[in-house]
Formats: structure tokens, C-alpha cells, sequence
């Protein structure tokens, strides 16, 4: 493109909005508050993501044994089991350990283990899981090879917080596209308007410039950039917004339980994710005008 | 050469703006288009500038058929032409001379280049201390003078006016029609509409009389001034 048509189409932008400025402005706000609504979710998907996986670290399958199950045999299977490929680790806990531990977690209350036999609780064998093995479905998968076991009498893993996590990660995706994508409508819907506002106040300028012989192209894309721009604009407003949320609330809301969960614990978007807002604030703004010039521009 | 073969224009269900008309116009001619309201020559020359088509007959234009024209090529054509209309089409919220260099500018001539002719025509014009005035400060003159200076800007061979003096005082109007008659020996085509018969005693050029969308007669101006 030529640069006088690149100075003619600034100027034309520039003009129409200077024109509208407070159209403009309004159009900008609502598209930040849709993108700040999906870039919330994108947080908050980012944190419990970042939670989970710190959870999930700490996972681990109890095989409890039977009662006639000796040191050796035992041992045996501990080995087996170390050899299977989604186990880290494996340790064998016997029934005095099992007791040992038990007391010792009870700390200063352990006196009310007076008088109880120190063979009451089962050894096990306790299975720390490598990472790529701690979906739920993996978990399962090793939960019934354990049970299958010669000597095993029960097998226990965190079945029902698994199945939670999973559903609430399910939930917070479903959320994000669902109330995302009605948001995104409405700011698409808006932006039209706003270009179609903007085409009917220079509808004059229009009809003279198709008289004088502009291009199609040159006519139009002044309304298409300002949708852009308008898309543009809302994304930085958002992520503006989403920064300052962000800071104020791991600021004033969680630092006072600052000792359950630590404030550097909590991330804000990550350059792939800010990238994606501006892209979507863009194609949104972008798509809008596009559909408004074709349908008042004919 | 403007050459026209039984152009007719209908407009739904059964309203014709002009019939069967046919007429030949020579390189550097002036001609008047005239008749009362509603002869059909504001619809001619919409059909000559190609904001209409027509529903039959052929428009050739420099050689060129212009009746089934559109986009692109639409837009090359009316960039050839200068166009002048009686409401002087001109952008409210931006000065005389941006208005002039509007038409400049969507040929792809420099920022600079616009400019500067848009300034030496408004100059030629009397209208060099008014270029940065926005035209709801200019009398209905300057307005027009405006909209003839943006209609020459690209030096086009040939000028369609549509009652170019119809909403100026009878002073105004001889100078807008003496200022058509200067372009006209600068070597331009010109045709100008007018219901205005006063002009044709003072100006030399052919006269296309029309009536009720048909062509009545084809005159030179002395001729049909001193028609009844």
C-alpha cells in the first residue's frame, strides 16, 4: 500500500475517532470487562492448575497387607512393585512402623494409645507415583494391580479427591468458554454497533468519497481498523485490570492466612496467556467491524 | 467522446427517468443538458458518473463501455471524471483545502502533492484566504467554488455539473457558469445541467433539450435561448 493511502487511512481513523471519542471509549470498557471476565478464569484455571499439580505430588496408593504376610514375602513384593513403570518409590512399612508413625503423628495427644497392642494397624507397602502417573485414571490402573496381589488385603488412594479435582477443573473450563464465549458475543455484538454508529455519522463523507473514485478498500478499512483498535484497546484495559485485581486481592485477601497459603504461591497470567487475550480482544474487534462494513457498507 | 445508444433508465414498477436516448458528445465540447424539472437530467448524468445503470441501451465513455462497471474499474472511472453537484457535496468537518485534496488523495498522490494543488486551484479560484475555513462558514459562492476546485484537482478530462448554480443568486450563478466556460476552453469536456435558460444567451455550446426523459432536441445555444 502506498504511504499516501496509509496517511489518508490514519486520518481517517484518527478523525472518526476524535469524532466518537466517548462511543469508542464505552465500546473499549465493555470489551476489557469480557476479556477481564475470560482472563479471570484463565487465572484462576492457572492457579488450581499450579495447586493441583503440587497436590498431586504428594499422592500415594496404600497397599495394606494381610496379616500372614512375612518380612520376606514382603520384601518380595515391594521389589515387584518397584519395578512397575509409574512407581517412584516403594517402601515397606511394617506393622510395628505402621504404629510408630501413627503415634508419632498423634504427638503430645499418643498417650491414648495406652494400653492398645502395637500390631493392631496392617504393614504396607507405600507407593510414591512418578508424575506422569497421578491422573486418576492411572491411579486406578495401579490400585487394581495391588489388590490383584498375593498377600494384599486392601488397597486405598485418594479416589474421591481425584474424582473432585477433575470435576472442578472440568467445571472452571466449562465456565470459562461458556460465560467467555456469551461475553464474547455481546462484545462482538457491541463493537458492530459501534462501527455501524460510526459508518452512519460519515455516511456523507462515504457517498463523496465512492463520487471522487476512492477504492473500495480505501473506504472501508478505516471502520475495520477502528474495530481493532477498539479490540486492541480493551485487551490492554483488561489486562490493566486483571494486574490491579490481581494484586489487591493476593494483596488483602490472602496475605492474612499467610501462613496456610503463601502469596508467591499465586501467579498471574503467563506471556502465552496475555498473548492470547490480545489476540482474542483483536479478533474480536476485528471480526465485528469487518461484519458491520459488509452488512451498512455495501 | 461521450457516446450514448438508446440508453433508457425504468425504475420499479414502471417510472422512467429517461428513454431511448441517444446522442454523441465530441472531445472538448461544452454542452448544456436542459428542460424543466423532471425532464430527466439529473438522471443522465447520474447514468454518465455510473451511480446508476441503465436498464437498457449502452454508455461509452473515451472509448470505454461504462455500463456494466463496478468495483475497482468503477472507481478508476469516476477518478477520471470531476463531478459538481447543486448541495456542493462537500465533508462538513473538514477544511476547503482537505475537501479539494480529498478527491487527490484516494488517487494515491503524495500528502504533499495533494495539498499543494488543492491550494493552487482554491488559489485560482479567489479562494486563497479560505482554505482552512470548514465549509459551513463559506457563502453558497465559496461552497461551490470548493466543490469545482475538488471536481478539477485531478485535472480531469471531462466535468458532469448537476444544476450547479441551482442553489446560488442569479450574481453567484453567471460567475459558477463564467468559471465552467474558463475550464471549458482550458480544453475540458464539459456538461453542465441547468433548468436555467438565461445562461444559454451568454454562453456558446450545444444544448440537449429534454422532456419527460426523452431527448426533445439538440440545439447550439443561440438557437435554443431564442426558442419559444
Amino acid at each position: 500500500m502506498r504511504s499516501a493511502y496509509v496517511l489518508f487511512v490514519a486520518g481517517r481513523v484518527a478523525g472518526s475517532l476524535r469524532e466518537l471519542i466517548w462511543t469508542h471509549l464505552l465500546t473499549a470498557g465493555i470489551m476489557a470487562m469480557t476479556l477481564s471476565v475470560f482472563g479471570g478464569f484463565l487465572i484462576i484455571q492457572a492457579n488450581v492448575g499450579r495447586l493441583v499439580k503440587g497436590w498431586s505430588e504428594e499422592v500415594q496408593v496404600f497397599a495394606y497387607l494381610k496379616d500372614g504376610v512375612d518380612a520376606a514375602a514382603a520384601e518380595a513384593m515391594r521389589a515387584r512393585v518397584a519395578s512397575y513403570p509409574e512407581v517412584r518409590a516403594v517402601s515397606y512399612v511394617s506393622k510395628e512402623g505402621a504404629w510408630d508413625a501413627f503415634k508419632q503423628s498423634l504427638g503430645s495427644q499418643s498417650g491414648i494409645l495406652e494400653g492398645l497392642k502395637t500390631d493392631t494397624l496392617p504393614a504396607s507397602l507405600d507407593v510414591e507415583l512418578r508424575s506422569a502417573y497421578r491422573s486418576r485414571d492411572a491411579v486406578m490402573s495401579l490400585a487394581r494391580r495391588l489388590t490383584a496381589l498375593d498377600g494384599v488385603q486392601d488397597v486405598e488412594y485418594p479416589e474421591t479427591w481425584l474424582e473432585k479435582v477433575r470435576l472442578l477443573m472440568a467445571g472452571i473450563e466449562w465456565l470459562k468458554w461458556a460465560l467467555g464465549g456469551f461475553l464474547f458475543l455481546v462484545a462482538f455484538l457491541i463493537v458492530g454497533s459501534t462501527i455501524k454508529l460510526a459508518i452512519v455519522a460519515r455516511q456523507d463523507e462515504i457517498e463523496i468519497m465512492q463520487l471522487v473514485g476512492a477504492a473500495d478498500g480505501l473506504i472501508k478499512a478505516p471502520f475495520v481498523i477502528e474495530g481493532m483498535i477498539q479490540g486492541l484497546a480493551g485487551a490492554a484495559l483488561a489486562l490493566g485490570l486483571l494486574r490491579a485485581s490481581f494484586s489487591l486481592l493476593t494483596a488483602e485477601l490472602v496475605a492474612p492466612f499467610g501462613s496456610l497459603v503463601a502469596v508467591e504461591e499465586f501467579v498471574f497470567l503467563d506471556a502465552p496467556r496475555c498473548v492470547l487475550l490480545v489476540a482474542m480482544g483483536w479478533l474480536l474487534g476485528t471480526a465485528g467491524s469487518m461484519l458491520s462494513v459488509k452488512r451498512f457498507l455495501a | 467522446m461521450i457516446q450514448l445508444h438508446k440508453v433508457s433508465r425504468v425504475y420499479p414498477p414502471d417510472y422512467t427517468g429517461v428513454k431511448e436516448i441517444t446522442f454523441q458528445v465530441e472531445d472538448g465540447e461544452f454542452l448544456f443538458l436542459c428542460g424543466p424539472s423532471g425532464a430527466g437530467k439529473t438522471t443522465l448524468l447520474r447514468l454518465l458518473f455510473r451511480a446508476e445503470q441503465p436498464t437498457e441501451g449502452q454508455i461509452v465513455v473515451s472509448g470505454r463501455n461504462i455500463t456494466r462497471l463496478k468495483g475497482q474499474a468503477l472507481a478508476a472511472f469516476r477518478r477520471s471524471l470531476g463531478l459538481v453537484f447543486q448541495d456542493f457535496k462537500l465533508i462538513p468537518r473538514i477544511s476547503a483545502l482537505e475537501n479539494v485534496a480529498l478527491a487527490a488523495d484516494v488517487t494515491g498522490v503524495s500528502w504533499r502533492e495533494g495539498r499543494r494543488k488543492a491550494f493552487r486551484l482554491l488559489a485560482e479560484l479567489g479562494l486563497k484566504d479560505k482554505y482552512a475555513v470548514l465549509p459551513p462558514a463559506l457563502s453558497g459562492g465559496e461552497q461551490q467554488r470548493v466543490a469545482i476546485a475538488r471536481a478539477l484537482v485531478n485535472d480531469p478530462e471531462l466535468v458532469l455539473a448537476d444544476e450547479p448554480t441551482g442553489n446560488l443568486d442569479p450574481e453567484l450563478a453567471e460567475e459558477t457558469m463564467r468559471l465552467f466556460a474558463r475550464i471549458h476552453r482550458q480544453g475540458t469536456t464539459v456538461l453542465v445541467a441547468t433548468h436555467d435558460h438565461r445562461f444559454l444567451r451568454s454562453f456558446d455550446g450545444r444544448v440537449l433539450m429534454m422532456r419527460q426523459g426523452r431527448l426533445a432536441g439538440i440545439h447550439d445555444t443561440v438557437r435554443a435561448a431564442s426558442a419559444p
